[in-house]
C-alpha cells in the first residue's frame, strides 16, 4: 500500500471517529443517530477492507 | 413484468409518502422507500430476500469518495471561515466596490462560484461562504428572500461549473465518453447565467444602508488577518491540482480529499488565531450529516431500484417519449429527478438519454454540459431540496419555502431555456469543446 | 435541516444502543457476502493442452505479490509456430469472454504455435462489485454433473487496490484527459507503466508479455450494451483490419452470425485495440458480443437476464428501432455470445495462419458457435472432482 492510500485510510478513520464522537454526544435526535450510524457503515467496511 | 415493476414503484412512493407524513426526515423517507422496494421485490425474488442486506449495504458505496470530498472540503472552508479569511474577502469586496454595485455583485458571485466549482457540490459553496456573502448582499440592500434566491441559483451554477461537475463525471463514466472538453462548454454558460442572475435579482437596491453602516454590519476581521494568509491555503490546494495536471507522470495522484486536507492543514498553520480544530471538525461533521446521509440513502435507493427493475422501467419510459416532447419534457424531468434522487438521477436517466442523443447525431459532450446546468435547479425541489433548504437557512429568510422558490422563477426559466437549447443545438456548439481541449 | 422532531428522547442511551446493534447487524449481514465474493474462486481445470501456468508478474516485477497479479495459462504446441494472447475479464461484468476462455483452457489442444490465455486480466475488478447497480454476486452455469458458480465482477478495479481516484485521469503517455473512473478501467490504462498506478502496471505487464514473447495476435473479449453503438463487432486498428474483415465475412457465410468490423478510433487513447497495436508488433482485436444485462432500460438485474438476455423493455425498444443489434423474443443467450467469441477468434487465427504459414497456429478441441448453441456452454466444463489436484486453478 502506498503512502497516499494510507492517508486515505487515515482520513476515513478520522471521519469514523468524528461521527462516532458526535453519535455518543447525541442525546435528543433519534434521526441524527440513525443517519450517523448509516454514514459510518460504508466507512467502517472500507477500513476493514471489505469493499 | 411492467405491472409488477409498476406495483413496486408505487410501493416505494407510498413508503416515502407515509414516512414524510409521519414527519420523518427526507433521508429517512428515502431509506424507507428503499427498504420497502427491497421487501416488495423479495416477493418476486428481485432481489431474493437473503440478498437484501447485501444490496442495502452495497448501495451505500457509490458516493463514498464524494462524501470524503464533501467532508474535507467543508472542513477546509470552515477553517478558512473560522480564521476570518472569508470575512476578510467579503469586507474587502464591499469596501472597494460598494459604490460600483455591478462589480460588487460580480465579485460576490465569483466568491460563491469557487468552492462549488472546485468540489462539484453547490452545498459546499453555501456551507462555507454562504453566510458572509448573504450578509454582504444584505448590506447591498437586497432583501432576504432575494438573497436566498441568488445563493441558490449561483450555488447550483457553481456545482455545474468546471473543473469538477459531478453530473458530467457520472455521465461520462457511464457512457464511456472522456471527461474532457468541458472547460468552456460549461464555463461560458455558467458565467453568463450567473451574471444574469445576480444582476436580475440584485441590481435594484431595496433597503437603505450606506457604505459605513454596511461595513459595520459585517462581522469583524480578526487582527492579524492579511491577504496572504487567505491566499496561501488556496495556493496549496491549486498547487496540488495543477501539479497533478502539469506533471501527471511525476506526481502521485493526490485526489481531492487529500488536496483539501493539505489545504486545511495549511490554513490552520497560517491562521492568525488558532481555532479549536477538534470542535470545528465535530461541528462540520454534524452540519454535514444530512448531506452525507443523503448520499448514502440515494445510493441505496438506486441499488434497490435497479435490482427490482424500477430504474430500468423509468429509463425505458424516458427514452420512449417522442423527441420533441422529450426536449420540452427535459425542463421538468431533469430537475424533478434531481429533487427526488439527487446525483442518482444522472445515472438513472442521464446515461440512457446521452446514448440516445448520441445515436441521433447530437454532440454528447455539449448535451451533457447542457443537462448538467439544468440538474442543479432540482436541488431546490422537494423532497430533497438540498441546496434550496441550505440557501434559506444561511440567508436567514423567515418566509415559506415556496415564497423563496417563487423568487427564482426568471433565472430558473432562463437557465432551463439555455440548457435545452444547448442540447438541441449541441452539434452546432461543438466548437466550445474544441476550444476547451 | 434535520428532522423537525426535536423533543428529547425518553431513553436516549437505550435508543442509541438498539440502533447501534441494528446497524452492526446490517453491516455484518451485508458485509460478509461482499467479503466472501471478493475471495471466492471458480475452479478452472488445466486441460490436456495446458503446458504451464505462469503469472503476469513474471513479465513485470511491479506486480509481484500484488492482489492484482493474474494467472497466465500457456498452451504450447509440439511444433513451433505463431503465438496468440487471449484476455478475458478486462471488464468483469461482461462474462461471455471469461466462459469462452474457460472452455479453451479445459478443452483445446495446440498442435502448432502457442496460446497464452489470461482468464482475468483485471483481477481486482472481477473481485469488486458495481455499487448502486444491483447486480447478483454470482451466476451459475448448469452442467451434466452439477452447477459451476462464477463471480459477477464489474468494470472497474476495486478502490481496495487503487485509491484514491484522480480529479481526472491523465492517460500515459498521450496526456489525454479521461474520466476519473478510468484509472481503474483496464481498457483505458494501456500501454501502462511498470511502476505507475496499479491498473497501468497490469496492462504494462501484458504489454511486456506481448513484446517479450513476440505475440502475433491479441484478443480482448468484451460485451457491450445493445443500445451502445459499438456492439456485436470486432474492433480493430488499421494493421489488424484485414484479418478482422476476412473473419467477419467467413463467420457470416459459414456459421451464420453477424459480427461487423469497427475501426479503432485514432484519437481515443488507452484502449487495448489502439495501444497494443501502437506499442508492440502484435495485431490486436477487441471482440464485442451484445450483453442486454448491461443496458439501462431493462427489468430486474437477475441471473436469468444475464444468461438468456431476454427483456421486454429492450424488445419494445427494438421495435422502435432504438437498438444497435437485431433483437427478438429469443433475447441474446449466453451460449450464442460465447460461441461468437469462440468462432470469431478461431477464424481470425485461421486467416492469419493461412497468410503467414511460418507463424501459423493450429489447435483442436475447441467447440465452435454451432456446438455451443446446440450443447450449451456447461457441456464443455470439466468436473474438478475428476481432475488431478495439481491441475485445478481457482480463478
Ligand atoms: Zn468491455
Amino acid at each position: 500500500m502506498n503512502v497516499i492510500m494510507i492517508f486515505y485510510y487515515l482520513i476515513t478513520a478520522a471521519l469514523v471517529c468524528l461521527l462516532g464522537w458526535n453519535l455518543i454526544r447525541e442525546k435528543k435526535s433519534a434521526n441524527d443517530m440513525i443517519l450517523g450510524l448509516l454514514v459510518m457503515i460504508p466507512l467502517v467496511l472500507r477500513l476493514l477492507r471489505v469493499k | 413484468m411492467t405491472l409488477q415493476i409498476g406495483v413496486l414503484l408505487l410501493l416505494m412512493v407510498a413508503a416515502y409518502a407515509v414516512a414524510s407524513l409521519k414527519k420523518l426526515s427526507v433521508e429517512l423517507s428515502i431509506l424507507a422507500a428503499a427498504v420497502a422496494g427491497g421487501l416488495g421485490g423479495a416477493f418476486l425474488k428481485t432481489p431474493p430476500l437473503g440478498e437484501l442486506p447485501r444490496h442495502l449495504v452495497e448501495g451505500m458505496f457509490p458516493y463514498l469518495d464524494v462524501m470524503l470530498v464533501f467532508s474535507t472540503a467543508t472542513f477546509f472552508m470552515a477553517l478558512v471561515s473560522e480564521s476570518g479569511g472569508v470575512n476578510y474577502v467579503v469586507r474587502g469586496a464591499i469596501k472597494l466596490f460598494y459604490n460600483v454595485r455591478v462589480v460588487a455583485l460580480l465579485v460576490l458571485m465569483i466568491i460563491i462560484l469557487i468552492p462549488g466549482a472546485l468540489t462539484g457540490a453547490g452545498s459546499v459553496s453555501i456551507l462555507v461562504v454562504g453566510a458572509p456573502v448573504a450578509l454582504a448582499l444584505k448590506a447591498l440592500g437586497i432583501p432576504e428572500r432575494k438573497t436566498a434566491a441568488i445563493l441558490f441559483i449561483v450555488a447550483g451554477l457553481a456545482a455545474a461549473a468546471p473543473p469538477v461537475n459531478i453530473w458530467a463525471m457520472i455521465l461520462c463514466a457511464g457512457t464511456a465518453i472522456p471527461y474532457v472538453g468541458f472547460t468552456y462548454t460549461l464555463g461560458i454558460p455558467v458565467l453568463i447565467l450567473g451574471t444574469f442572475t445576480v444582476l436580475w435579482l440584485g441590481l435594484k437596491k431595496e433597503g437603505g444602508m450606506d457604505k459605513a453602516a454596511a461595513l459595520a454590519a459585517l462581522p469583524p476581521v480578526p487582527p492579524g488577518m492579511k491577504g496572504w494568509r487567505v491566499l496561501v491555503p488556496f495556493v496549496v490546494f491549486f498547487g496540488m491540482v495543477i501539479a497533478n495536471r502539469t506533471w501527471p507522470f511525476a506526481t502521485p495522484i493526490f485526489g481531492l480529499p487529500l488536496e483539501f486536507s493539505a489545504a486545511a492543514f495549511t490554513a490552520w498553520l497560517v491562521s492568525p488565531r488558532k481555532p479549536d480544530v477538534l470542535k470545528l471538525a465535530l461541528n462540520t461533521m454534524k452540519r454535514l450529516l444530512p448531506l452525507l446521509a443523503t448520499m448514502i440513502v440515494v445510493g441505496m435507493l438506486q441499488q434497490i431500484m435497479t435490482a427490482t427493475g424500477v430504474r430500468g422501467m423509468i429509463s425505458y419510459a424516458v427514452i420512449s417519449i417522442p423527441l420533441v416532447l422529450l426536449f420540452i419534457g427535459l425542463a421538468v424531468i431533469i430537475p424533478v429527478s434531481e429533487g427526488v434522487l439527487t446525483y442518482g438521477a444522472a445515472a438513472i436517466l442521464g446515461i440512457p438519454l446521452i446514448w440516445f442523443f448520441d445515436s441521433i447525431g447530437l454532440h454528447a459532450t455539449v448535451a451533457i454540459a447542457g443537462l448538467s446546468i439544468l440538474w442543479p435547479l432540482g436541488d431546490g425541489l422537494p423532497p430533497t431540496a438540498l441546496i434550496g433548504r441550505l440557501s434559506v437557512m444561511v440567508s436567514d429568510y423567515k418566509g415559506t419555502y415556496w415564497s423563496f422558490l417563487r423568487q427564482t422563477w426568471v433565472p430558473w426559466l432562463v437557465i432551463t431555456i439555455t440548457s435545452i437549447l444547448m442540447v438541441v443545438y449541441s452539434a452546432k456548439l461543438s466548437f466550445l469543446v474544441k476550444w476547451s481541449m | 435541516m434535520s428532522a423537525p422532531e426535536s423533543k428529547p428522547l425518553a431513553h436516549p442511551v437505550r435508543v442509541k444502543i438498539v440502533l447501534a446493534v441494528l446497524a452492526a447487524a446490517l453491516t455484518v449481514a451485508g458485509g460478509v457476502p461482499l467479503f466472501k465474493h471478493r475471495h471466492f474462486g471458480t475452479p478452472f481445470v488445466a486441460g490436456p493442452g495446458v503446458t504451464k501456468v505462469i503469472k503476469l508478474s513474471d513479465y513485470s516485477p511491479g506486480l509481484k505479490g500484488r492482489f492484482v497479479d493474474a494467472d497466465v495459462f500457456v498452451m504450447e504446441g509440439a511444433e513451433p509456430g505463431g503465438k496468440a494472447l487471449i484476455m478475458a475479464n478486462t471488464h468483469a461484468n461482461e462474462p461471455a469472454g471469461y466462459l469462452a476462455v474457460k472452455i479453451l483452457i479445459e478443452n483445446a489442444v495446440v498442435q502448432k504455435g502457442t496460446l497464452y490465455i489470461i482468464p482475468t486480466i483485471n483481477v481486482s475488478a472481477s473481485r469488486n462489485t458495481k455499487a448502486g447497480d444491483g447486480y447478483p454476486l454470482y451466476y451459475d452455469i448448469p452442467t451434466d454433473w452439477g452447477r459451476v458458480r462464477f463471480r459477477m465482477g464489474t468494470r472497474d478495479a476495486s478502490p481496495l487496490e487503487s485509491w484514491p481516484d484522480p480529479d481526472v485521469y491523465i492517460h500515459y503517455p498521450d496526456k489525454q484527459l479521461l474520466s476519473y473512473l478510468d484509472l481503474r478501467n483496464t481498457n483505458r490504462t494501456w500501454p501502462g507503466r511498470p511502476n505507475g498506478p496499479m491498473m497501468e502496471r497490469v496492462t504494462y505487464a501484458a504489454m511486456e508479455l506481448m513484446r517479450k514473447e513476440k505475440i502475433d495476435l491479441a484478443f480482448d473479449f468484451h460485451g457491450a450494451e445493445t443500445m451502445f453503438p459499438v456492439t456485436n463487432c470486432i474492433v480493430a486498428p488499421q494493421k489488424s483490419a484485414k484479418f478482422a474483415t476476412l473473419a467477419s465475412m467467413m463467420v457470416k457465410a459459414m456459421e451464420g452470425f453477424d459480427s461487423h468490423v469497427e475501426p479503432s478510433p485514432q484519437n481515443f487513447r488507452g484502449l487495448s485495440h489502439r495501444e497494443i497495436g501502437d506499442f508492440s508488433n502484435t495485431l490486436p482485436f477487441l471482440l464485442e458480443a451484445p450483453i442486454p444485462f448491461l443496458d439501462q432500460p431493462t427489468g430486474p438485474k437477475t441471473v436469468k437476464l444475464l444468461l438468456d438476455g431476454k427483456d421486454p423493455f429492450l424488445l419494445s425498444l427494438a421495435k422502435k428501432k432504438k437498438l444497435f443489434v437485431s433483437y427478438d423474443a429469443n433475447g441474446w443467450p449466453m451460449d450464442k455470445r460465447v460461441g461468437q467469441h469462440m468462432s470469431t477468434t478461431l477464424e481470425i487465427i485461421r486467416q492469419f495462419s493461412k497468410k503467414t504459414p511460418d507463424r501459423a497456429i493450429r489447435l483442436s478441441g475447441a467447440p465452435k458457435y454451432a456446438d455451443l448453441v446446440r450443447d450449451g456452454v456447461g457441456k464443455y466444463f470439466h468436473d474438478p472432482a475428476k481432475a488431478e489436484p495439481g491441475r485445478i486453478h481457482y480463478e
